[in-house]
């Protein structure tokens, strides 16, 4: 590691362009990383910065101009090859095996062998304690992975690289699926490292962080670099000013019409098990009506995922009624709950708010392959499927290449649009929606929130479930505050501020 | 535009690659042998398609994995595994071989419409119960639908011997099917029959589905993405259950026209493996009609070539049957991948 104190760019990129199709997704990327920095890029979606660290970690190839490893153009063979340079990867899916305890995952595939060919198990646990206490973070090491919760999971992932000896960690938006005291844990974690020598590649697009924690940023619009600073140079709102380009968007979500005076939605006494067996969520009444946002927030894990997957038929509840314009649908398919005018917009977008390996148009019609629109007789009409999709997708500003490419080419933000725009043209009664900007850039959910805010003026109910606590605050009409799967209090939009919301998410009793 | 078509390059060689392997490995064991590979392989190209006659021969011999091929490319397609396609095909094959015996002396087309809807018939129920375990409760198909091979050629077996045995007969047999319930020859003498003609017609319709119905669009979104379709209000429960029973009919349709078309009566062991022979086909053809037709004759080829590469050299038969185990080893493996990498790297 001394040797290469001295190089002055650690990992870096060269006049690197990579093409998808007509979409260029790295244009004559620059950069340079010097060793034992945190250097954070940050950038909306479909600004390059998955394209690019693909390519840094070798899985991609790109195809013009170099990756830059130790001051030395190079070309990599593949990830394994990255990764005998030193080069490793957390991705935003973690890679990991859920049957197995934390300790497996960590010595998978390096596993310490002892004198008879066997895995060396004490070996293993003592290089696993002394990494954790190097780390500074406190693992029970003999748990499942998949019973293991979300940041222990992502410190494993950061830990197996530390074990396997990758002194460059590209870290891909590894804050987005943490609660706030985790991120700041996260956070020192990273500091450590950088103290020990290591350099740090850090993707993010919350500038925050990014300003607490890094050396040095590079923003990514756009397929191209627009800024190269230090940390100490810079501040949140150039950086924002950067990454958005000219038109900064507003966010400005005012309610205009009045609400119904009809309950569209009403559970009661709702109780249901996650998927583990445990009774998550429940009992819970809540009622929404046509015309207002209902936020739900919560600490994740809350029962959330449960009230969302009842609310959307995807899951049938343990008790309770789902009574839907004055139908009870609890139990009924999936299907049902759809035709009664119930709209769903999926947290997992990547499984289940879309099918990334089926086309645009396959993504953009599914569930309403029968409409007249888009079949007659049981046969479809692939002209009437384009004409519509391409509409729709050109109304959301969604950036794409050919209508048949799989919705998996797409970015994330884009992704996300489609699956709106799917989920709006079939003009539900109430939306369902879990995370709707989760992993979008500011430009991306400036807009994903007007068109939830103008669905509700034209009268329609939404249902919002998010981790973002300043989402719940600007969108709802109305929150509903979920603790250990109940709820413990609503507050109107005039009651709702981030101290009197986070006191009821913590399980505390509202202010008198 | 040259990306699409280094893409359709890459996919044409991944399916034409299986047979190339299989090829080498079957030369090399002839040469060990002490056969001239390329003489031998030039025989078997005669024998399959040099002439009428042997392309009529090969032709039939395809006639049973178009449609066993087409079963298993339906269910996977959906995304069920569905291995029961050989007993729906004993199944079907003794039902309209009996329905076929029974039928009094109609003019030939209901006779014929009759008994292959029996088969039909037969082989859809047949799996019934596996597409109810699997859509209502989850229960691995592989596992019933194997299970009820066995117990298809049993129950065939038993009942061929006892019950069904054709009075006289020896073996185990049932009696002759009436004339006018045989499916008609198109090139007398060949064996060649209209079983070939409704089973192409059959894939045809399969691909023309494929593509561009309501039905095989919502069972293509199950067979990638159960959970995303259940979101979108497609039931994957449902779409299991109709391509499995669909699956099964086809398989029984395939039995019914070999007994019709062919035997011209149902006989123990039956079938030589054509309902596995056809996973094979639709894994190979990835689920599509064109490649069904072409993975199908290639496999006709390779069994009307063996049966006489025996009669005029001395390479045994056993050397078709080890290049067909090869080709369908390979056949699993997405042998694309590797020339879409070395593309991309270069």
């Amino acid at each position: 590691m001394n040797e290469r104190k001295s190089v002055s760019v650690r990992i870096g990129a060269r006049g690197l362009t990579r093409r998808y199709g007509s979409l260029v997704a790295n244009d004559g990327i620059g950069l340079a990383v010097r060793p034992g920095t945190i250097h954070a890029i940050v950038g909306g979606n479909g600004a390059g910065k998955s394209t690019l660290m693909r390519i840094l970690q070798g899985v991609d190839s790109p195809d013009e101009g170099t990756v830059i490893l130790d001051d030395e153009p190079v070309r990599l063979k593949g990830p394994a090859d990255a990764f005998a340079r030193g080069v490793g990867m957390v991705h935003q899916e973690f890679m990991i095996a859920a049957p197995l305890t934390l300790l497996e995952n960590l010595i998978l595939a390096r596993e310490p062998l002892g004198r008879d060919g066997l895995i060396d198990w004490r070996a293993a646990e003592a290089q696993a304690t002394r990494l954790a206490a190097s780390a500074g973070v406190a693992i029970d090491w003999r748990r499942t992975a998949g019973d293991a919760p979300i940041h222990v999971r992502q410190i494993l992932e950061i830990l197996r690289l530390l074990y396997r000896g990758a002194d460059v960690l590209i870290l891909d938006e590894p804050t987005a699926v943490l609660a706030p005291s985790q991120i700041e844990e996260l956070l020192r974690l990273m500091q450590k490292l950088r103290a020990e020598g290591r350099t740090i590649l850090f993707i993010s697009h919350k500038l925050e962080e990014v300003m607490k924690c890094s050396d040095a940023i590079t923003v990514m619009r756009a397929g191209r670099v627009v800024a190269n600073t230090a940390a100490t140079a810079t501040s949140v709102d150039e950086l924002a000013r950067a990454m958005v380009g000219e038109a900064t968007p507003v966010v400005r979500v005012e309610p205009c019409a009045p609400v119904g005076s009809e309950q569209l939605l009403s559970l009661r006494g709702l109780v249901a098990r996650d998927p583990l067996g445990f009774e998550r969520l429940g009992p819970v009444d809540l009622d929404i009506r046509a015309g207002e946002i209902v936020g739900i927030a919560g600490v994740g894990g809350n029962g959330q995922d449960e009230l969302v997957a009842c609310a959307a038929g995807i899951l049938a509840p343990l008790a309770g009624s789902i009574r839907f314009a004055a139908v009870d649908l609890a139990g009924a398919p999936a299907a049902r709950f759809r035709e009664s005018g119930i709209g769903y917009l999926s947290a997992d977008r990547a499984h289940e708010g879309l099918c990334l390996c089926a086309s645009l148009k396959d993504n953009f019609i599914a569930g309403r392959e029968r409409d007249a629109a888009f079949s007659r007789l049981g046969f479809l009409r692939p002209a009437g499927i384009r004409a519509e999709t391409a509409a729709a997708l050109q109304r959301l500003g969604v950036r794409y290449g050919a209508l048949g490419d799989p919705a998996g080419s797409l970015s994330g933000g884009n992704q996300q649009r489609l699956a709106i725009a799917r989920e709006l043209a079939r003009e539900p009664k109430l939306l369902v929606a879990a995370q709707p900007t989760r992993g979008v850039d500011i430009a991306g959910t400036a807009f994903i929130h007007n068109l939830i805010a103008a669905f509700r003026d034209r009268g329609g109910a939404v249902l919002l479930v998010s981790e973002a606590l300043d989402e719940i605050l600007s969108l709802s009409d109305r929150v509903a505050c979920l603790f250990n799967g109940r709820v413990v209090g609503e507050l109107s939009r005039s009651e709702a501020t981030v101290e009197t919301v986070g006191r009821l998410m913590l399980g505390r009793k509202a202010a008198a | 535009m040259t990306r699409a078509l280094g893409s359709r390059i890459a996919h044409t060689l991944g399916v034409a690659a299986p047979f190339a392997f299989a090829l080498a490995i079957g030369a090399a064991i002839l040469l060990a042998a002490g056969f001239d590979p390329l003489g031998v392989y030039k025989l078997m190209v005669q024998e399959a398609f040099g002439g009428d006659r042997r392309i009529a021969a090969t032709l039939t011999a395809a006639t049973p994995l178009l449609l066993t091929g087409l079963a298993a490319a339906i269910a996977f397609r959906a995304g069920i595994f569905n291995v029961g396609a050989e007993g729906c095909f004993y199944l079907g094959g003794l039902v309209a071989a009996v329905v076929g015996a029974a039928v009094p002396a109609w003019s030939s087309a209901p006779a014929i419409l009759v008994a292959l809807g029996a088969a039909v018939l037969a082989g859809g129920l047949w799996l019934l119960g596996p597409g109810v375990l699997r859509a209502s409760l989850g229960v691995d198909e592989v596992v019933t639908t194997l299970m009820l091979n066995f117990i298809a050629i049993g129950l065939t077996g038993w009942l061929v011997n006892g019950p069904l045995l054709a009075r006289g007969s020896a073996n185990s047999a049932t009696p002759l099917i009436a004339a006018n319930a045989e499916l008609p020859r198109l090139m007398p003498p060949t064996t060649l029959n209209l079983g070939f003609v409704i089973s192409l017609a059959l894939v045809i319709a399969y691909g023309a589905c494929s593509r561009f119905a309501v039905s095989g669009f919502r069972s293509k979104l199950v067979g990638m993405n159960p959970r995303f379709s259940r979101a979108v209000g497609i039931e994957p429960g449902r779409i299991f259950l109709a391509m499995m029973i669909v699956s099964g009919a086809i398989g029984g349709l395939a039995g019914g026209i070999h007994a019709l078309g062919l035997v011209h009566r149902f006989v123990g062991g039956f079938s030589p493996g054509y309902g596995f022979t056809g996973i094979a086909i639709a894994l190979l053809a990835r689920n599509t009609a064109l490649g069904l037709i072409v993975a199908s004759i290639l496999f006709g080829a390779l069994s009307s070539a063996g049966a006489n590469i025996q009669l005029f050299s001395d390479v045994p038969i056993e050397i078709v049957e080890i290049l067909q185990g090869a080709v369908m080893i390979f056949a699993v493996a997405n042998l694309g991948v590797f020339w879409k990498r070395r593309r991309g790297a270069a």
